[in-house]
């Protein structure tokens, strides 16, 4: 299973710096964010979804697993606003479900704005590892040490929550204990599960913060670090990928536009 | 072991004011417990689906789920800026596993965690009741609203539309993650562990010499 789902062959992606790749992306969803044209929304979830499959660094039908994944994304995000959107141009009225024109083309631009950003997070997410982000985070942004290693000495006790959890529902089921109908039943289900995991987690966390105390976890003065962020030539490597991207899906919009509709918003065309 | 923290935990000694600021073991509980919210967040979106077939958008009616990290960490640890720090801790379990909505869902978390906090510090940070929550709650709703405005376009439904799905959001933020949340809370609280977080503060002795 661990080895299923470690990426087969190292990219651009995977050697430029974390924090680099973090900022953008942020940027790329902010653009997709304030992208109103669905001829430019379109071309960039083609981008970016072909660009999953180059630097990503799975093999070709583990992507193609996620992609078509991406189908479900778009039908779920796009629905309401095609079933219930604001629009003139009638196409279909059942009850309270109108169809328009607008709240159609609306409803796909969401839709491929979604499969954008999910390309876009699949794209980080598949290629930075928790703890580089964090050590590149520390190095390069200066996030105060103490809240990078809380999250990774975090990471590290999870599972012994997840056992706990597994004890609990053991110890319960041995017990007999059941749980009564009713939202009063409900409320003491929950606390049954929640109230030793949280507490247990609560004292766990504790004892480990003080002794991150105690070998100076939480100090801000200057300290050397076991993995060493850089910045390197894959840097602006990873930067010219994603422009790149953004240029063609623009310049593809403008040469062989599908759907000529300059905004999709209702407000813009009264 | 526990004395390194709760300095002036002696009766007599002379009581040192709490420093401003979260401490490493704030930081630390507030995350692990966060992390472990963020697991039932993961698991929390096949509840979710489990109501869609309802009728039209009955999932939202279970949307609070989602920021009770906010509400339930700040009732444990009563401290400014723990209701951001765990909602996005929260929302960065989606990263570690691996899904293609983390850096969204991380940014939306900041958002959601701000609106919670704003409220939390519209009471001063003084006010720990089910009430503050539930309004704690309902700010992380709008926090959530805020990106979906220009996401999903949200503004241009059908006004009913609109106010249905949002209301109905917003009841179930003050229903679980803020009278839920309080509930789990005073529970936790019964169990003497949130003593750990917040050790005997100067007013306690203050108030034993009386």
């Amino acid at each position: 299973m661990k080895k299923w789902l470690n990426p087969s062959f190292t990219t651009w992606m995977h050697r430029a710096n974390p924090v680099l790749k973090l900022v953008l992306v942020i940027l790329l969803f902010f653009v997709a964010l304030f992208t109103h044209r669905l001829d430019f929304m379109f071309y960039q979830a083609v981008m970016f979804t072909l660009l999953l499959f180059w630097q990503s660094g799975y093999a070709f039908w583990k992507v193609l697993l996620i992609v078509l994944s991406f189908g479900l994304v778009f039908i779920s995000s796009s629905s309401t606003m095609i079933l219930f959107g604001k629009g003139d141009e009638m196409w279909w009225e059942w009850g309270l479900i109108r169809i328009t024109e607008e709240s159609f083309y609306r409803g796909i631009h969401i839709g491929f704005k979604s499969v954008t950003f999910a390309s876009e997070g699949l794209l980080f997410v598949l290629t930075t590892s928790s703890v580089d982000l964090f050590y590149a985070l520390m190095q390069k942004v200066k996030l105060p040490p103490k809240y990078a290693y809380s999250f990774m000495a975090s990471i590290r006790l999870l599972p012994m929550v997840w056992e706990e959890f597994l004890i609990r529902r053991n110890a319960l089921r041995i017990r007999g204990a059941r749980s009564l109908k009713g939202p009063r039943g409900w409320f003491a289900g929950i606390k049954m599960y929640a109230v030793p995991l949280l507490s247990q987690s609560i004292r766990r966390a504790h004892r480990v913060a003080v002794a991150m105390e105690a070998k100076a976890f939480n100090g801000n003065g200057r300290r050397s670090y076991y993995y060493p962020s850089l910045f390197t030539r894959y840097d602006p490597l990873a930067a010219a990928v994603f422009a790149a991207a953004v240029v063609l899906a623009l310049m593809l919009s403008d040469v062989f536009p599908l759907f000529h509709i300059a905004d999709v918003r209702y407000s813009a065309n009264p | 072991m526990q004395e390194s923290l709760n300095q002036g935990n002696r009766p007599g000694a002379p009581i040192p004011a709490q420093r401003r600021g979260l401490k490493l073991s704030d930081i630390l509980v507030t995350i692990l417990v966060s992390l472990v919210l963020g697991v039932i967040y993961h698991f929390w979106s096949s509840v979710y689906k489990l109501f869609s077939p309802l009728f039209f958008q009955a999932d939202e009616l279970v949307y609070g789920m989602w920021f009770i990290a906010a509400t339930l960490v700040f009732l444990l640890i009563r401290k400014p800026g723990v209701a951001v720090l765990a909602e996005v801790a929260a929302a960065h379990v989606e990263i570690l596993f691996g899904s293609e909505w983390g850096i969204q869902l991380v940014l939306y978390s900041v958002l959601q965690g701000l609106g919670a906090e704003l409220v939390f510090a519209l009471f001063r940070y003084r006010k720990f009741s089910g009430s503050v929550a539930a309004l704690a709650g309902v700010g992380a709703s709008v926090g959530s609203l805020i990106p979906d405005i220009y996401y999903g376009y949200v503004a241009d439904y059908s006004t009913w539309m609109l106010i249905a799905k949002y209301s109905m959001r917003a009841v179930s933020s003050a229903l679980i993650a803020g009278y839920l949340a309080y509930a789990l809370a005073k529970a936790v609280e019964a169990t003497g562990v949130t003593s750990l977080l917040r050790p005997v503060a100067a007013k306690d002795y203050a108030a034993l010499e009386d």
